[in-house]
């Protein structure tokens, strides 16, 4: 019920007594911060889910063993939770220090052999984590003590301690190391988790909410917001609706569309992500999508994908989609990478540029109307977008219209999410409107883009290319890694399999009495538990309490 | 009574099992699969997606899986939910008493403002109450559900304030309400997801109750009670109103499917934890088992539905019985 709804209802059933009970939280660690998503979770273990909501709540009940700080670095400023210190014992040894205060929300206390546990789980096939291959790498983890856990990798390189820490939230094994791995993910357990960090389990209303509670005695020191309660809609009108309404506090991303509303307002706030994982580009498929040994009529050139990456006014296009808080993307990274904070060479944007170089390939408008063409067929293809994106189909837009000025004909096909991803599953497309959000290491460039990697649906294959990444991933210090990921970026970069469209930089919608919001690119709540409400600015929902 | 009725259960078995079917080869044909496409933008590993098709068999022919399928349906078993983790069955116990409290709820004002619109509208036939209620139920039977619901959240909800915007409660403020305070917030959530899905059915009823009561108000037996002097009002709600009654139990049972489907829009709309928004959730997420006990359910609730309504009329009205 809103403030504003509570005497229109109350005088409807006159029941104004019973309908304002007496608000008992008073104090700096009050505060109910009810988030809004289009989306449930799945389940609330860790290891089990796929869903983005799913980890975000699991990030407020589970620990990591430390975390990627403020830069997003992968390399360095990593921010300690339930491991207090760390130490390269020799070149492939990380050596971890447990906190001695560590609790799980049953008094226990968090141990190595939970950590122990954990990557056992994690890397079991049966299980089928989504992290799993991400911690293949890791050779063994052994308990030297009760506090003190020891990471032996299979060869040294670059993400050692990301690989050891970011994937994997403990567990606890004195709760869950009876259940049979294949009955993991459906065990009761992942519908009331007894977790280790700032808020423990409250109840969980199917297809509506979930509730988490503050841990007052969090070793980490004692969360601002006291209650945390999530809502799902299954559609973001709804979710937006909500927000604007006051009957909820926080929505992950404000559509362009309710921004200014937002920023009107004077009781709610746009917090920008400072900016997401996530990167959208089209995808040039190099094979003929009817007989994968033949290079693609149009896409099996260099020359033609360069020519039209000259043709895509991507400043104009990000501007018009995302208004002043898109990024155009600079390669195949997101920008909150931090090897994003490089400069790379950029295809140019050049209209009359792109129709000269085409004219040199032999397309020319033969027959006046507006289209290029060669040897009777015009210069034509296809762009598959999920239906699902709005960012996606509104960018296809407006870069059919450039593509258009410059004599290029481009058909956009709008294609359910699961029809999109099969078609890019099976190489059957001319171009593939994707986007990728994936956590802040630049090893997710090797899974998307070098030669037969799961995801590189457009087949791009590039030896030089190949190597450019094994080395820059095999870098152990910051700056030759930094060379050497600008090496391979270029490389790419001056092949153009795609055309890097946007870096999404989202803005959260939070209300105003919140207090120390920061929004992370790869979890915009994970700072929320040291968020607070000012005693002067609560409202009723901050101050009821059991 | 007996034949009839073990003769349409039959029917509804058939019914229900080329629901059943029909449904299982249709997700299955639809492209993408739970796996891939189970994650907002994150891509799945390869052997990831891999695993989990094993685990649950999806690796299997799609035969094999079909009469796995049938036979755990025959036990009573709807299969395991991808996106829950649990079992389908339990996942949608959980929201049947919403899609019940709603499309119950509807159904009252489908056919409490419905019957009553329409014998107002045929007392005061050719008024301008009559034409301007006819212009009314025509609009709203003509509207998209889906449209009304945004438009009453949007004017009540965000704009005026009046009434909450989605779901079943306030989860922030209910557990500490009175139980009458309790009882208002969920009255309060169930008045515009109700009166969307509702009103729709009100202004087809009331149509059809106008020109069924002009119909029987025309006939011998009308005019035989006003002969017999009897009042306006008795003659219109003893006689009239009563038998112009009996197609609207018709009209009760087609309503079944038409409340079904349209919940599924409006529970969307609403963020109503009912069947409707968990069957478009599990469609989005290629949840098979989910997505095909929503319709068997539906299809029982369906058929049954009929069966009611004519096993209703057989009681209200004598003359079916006889002429069988």
């Amino acid at each position: 019920m809103t403030r504003r709804a509570a005497p229109f209802l109350c005088g409807l059933s006159l029941a104004i007594a019973a309908c304002a009970p007496e608000p008992t939280c008073t104090g700096n660690w009050c505060g109910t911060a009810v988030v809004v998503t289009a989306a449930e979770a799945d389940v609330l273990l860790p290891v089990a889910t796929s869903q983005d909501v799913g980890y975000a709540i699991g990030d407020l009940l589970f620990l990591k063993l430390a975390d990627v700080g403020p830069a997003m670095s992968t390399m360095d400023g990593f921010e300690p939770e339930l491991a207090s210190e760390w130490a390269f014992e020799d070149e492939r040894t990380i050596r971890f220090t447990l906190h001695p205060d560590a609790r799980w929300h049953d008094g226990a206390p968090v141990t190595a052999e939970d950590v122990v546990f954990t990557f056992d789980v994690y890397r079991d096939s049966v299980v089928a984590s989504t992290a799993r291959p991400r911690v293949l790498t890791i050779a063994a983890v052994t308990a030297r003590d009760s506090q003190t856990v020891v990471f032996r990798f299979q060869r040294p390189y670059q993400d050692m301690l990301f690989d050891a820490v970011y994937h994997m939230r403990v567990l606890p094994k004195h709760l869950l190391d009876t259940i049979p791995r294949a009955e993991l993910a459906s065990h009761p357990f992942g519908r009331g988790p007894i977790g280790n960090g700032p808020y423990r389990f409250v109840r969980w209303n199917a297809g509506q909410s979930i509730e988490l509670e503050a841990d007052s005695a969090f070793f980490l020191g004692r969360p601002g917001v006291r209650r945390v309660i999530w809502r799902f809609t299954a559609d973001v009108n709804t979710a937006v609706a909500q927000f604007l309404a006051g009957e909820a506090d926080v929505l992950n991303a404000l559509p362009p569309d309710a921004l200014e509303r937002v920023r009107a307002e004077e009781t709610l706030r746009a917090v920008p992500w400072t900016p997401s994982t996530i990167y959208g580009y089209v995808l040039f498929n190099q094979r003929d999508p009817e007989d994968h040994d033949r290079p693609h009529p149009l896409f099996g050139d260099r020359a033609v994908r360069e020519a039209i990456a000259m043709a895509a006014d991507r400043e104009t296009m990000v501007r018009a989609v995302f208004g002043e808080d898109g990024i155009v993307a600079k390669g195949p990274m997101s920008p909150s990478q931090w090897i994003s904070h490089e400069e790379y060479e950029q295809v140019p944007f050049d209209t009359a540029g792109a129709r000269r170089k085409l004219a040199v390939l032999g397309w020319r408008d033969t027959d006046g109307d507006g289209l290029l063409d060669r040897d009777g067929a015009a210069l034509q293809f296809d762009l598959l977008v999920p239906n699902t994106s709005t960012a996606r189909r509104r960018s296809a837009e407006i870069l059919q219209e450039q593509l258009r000025r410059a004599g290029i004909s481009m058909t956009i096909s709008l294609l359910d999410f699961g029809a999109f991803m099969e078609r890019g599953q099976a190489h059957n497309f001319d171009a593939w409107f994707g986007s990728y959000g994936g956590d802040p290491s630049p090893a997710s460039i090797a899974e998307l883009w070098v030669s037969g990697a799961g995801y590189n649906y457009g087949t791009y294959a590039n030896p030089t290319f190949d190597a450019a990444v094994r080395r820059a991933q095999a870098a152990l210090d910051v700056a030759t890694a930094r060379t050497r990921w600008r090496r391979a970026v270029t490389l790419i970069n001056g092949d153009v399999p795609a055309i890097w469209i946007y870096g999404s930089a989202p803005n959260a919608g939070v209300h105003a009495r919140f207090e120390g919001v920061s929004v992370r690119p790869d979890n915009f709540v994970a700072t929320l538990w040291r968020w607070h409400v000012p005693a002067t600015r609560m409202i009723d929902r901050d101050r009821y309490s059991e | 009574m007996a034949r009839f009725i073990t003769l349409r259960l039959v029917h509804a078995a058939g019914i229900v099992f080329l629901v059943a079917t029909l449904t299982f080869f249709l997700v299955h044909l639809s492209p993408g699969d739970p796996f891939t496409t189970s994650s907002q933008g994150t891509l799945i590993p390869a052997e990831v997606v891999e695993q989990q098709r094993r685990n649950f068999g999806m690796d299997q022919p799609v035969y094999v899986q079909y009469l796995r399928y049938l036979g755990n349906i025959v036990r009573g078993d709807f299969g395991y939910s991808f996106r829950e983790h649990r079992p389908a069955a339990q996942a949608i116990a959980e929201r049947v008493p919403n899609t019940l409290l709603l499309a119950a709820t509807a159904l009252v004002i489908t056919f409490g403002v419905g019957v009553l619109v329409g014998a107002l509208q045929a007392a005061k036939e050719g008024s301008p109450l009559d034409d301007a209620l006819s212009l009314l139920t025509l609009t709203l039977y003509s509207m998209p559900v889906f449209w009304l619901g945004v438009m009453l959240l949007l004017l009540f909800g965000v704009q005026l304030g009046w009434l909450p915007v989605g779901g079943v409660i306030d989860e922030a403020v209910h557990p500490f309400l009175s139980p009458l305070g309790r009882l208002t917030d969920r009255l309060a959530h169930l008045v515009l997801p109700a009166l969307t899905l509702g009103l729709m059915g009100a202004a087809a009823t009331a149509r059809f109750q106008r020109a069924e009561m002009l119909e029987v108000i025309g006939q011998d037996f009308v005019r035989t009670a006003r002969a017999k002097g009897l009042t306006p009002r008795g003659v219109f709600l003893r006689h009239a109103l009563r038998n112009a009654l009996l197609p609207a139990v018709t009209l009760f049972g087609l309503s079944f499917p038409l409340l079904l489907s349209g919940s599924v829009l409006v529970e969307t709309v609403f963020a109503w934890p009912g069947m409707g928004k968990l069957a478009v959730d599990a469609i989005h997420g290629r949840d098979y088992a989910v997505v095909t006990a929503v319709a068997i359910i539906a299809a029982v609730m369906v058929v049954l539905g009929n069966l009611l309504a004519d096993l209703l009329y057989r009681v209200v009205d004598p003359r079916t019985r006889s002429a069988r």
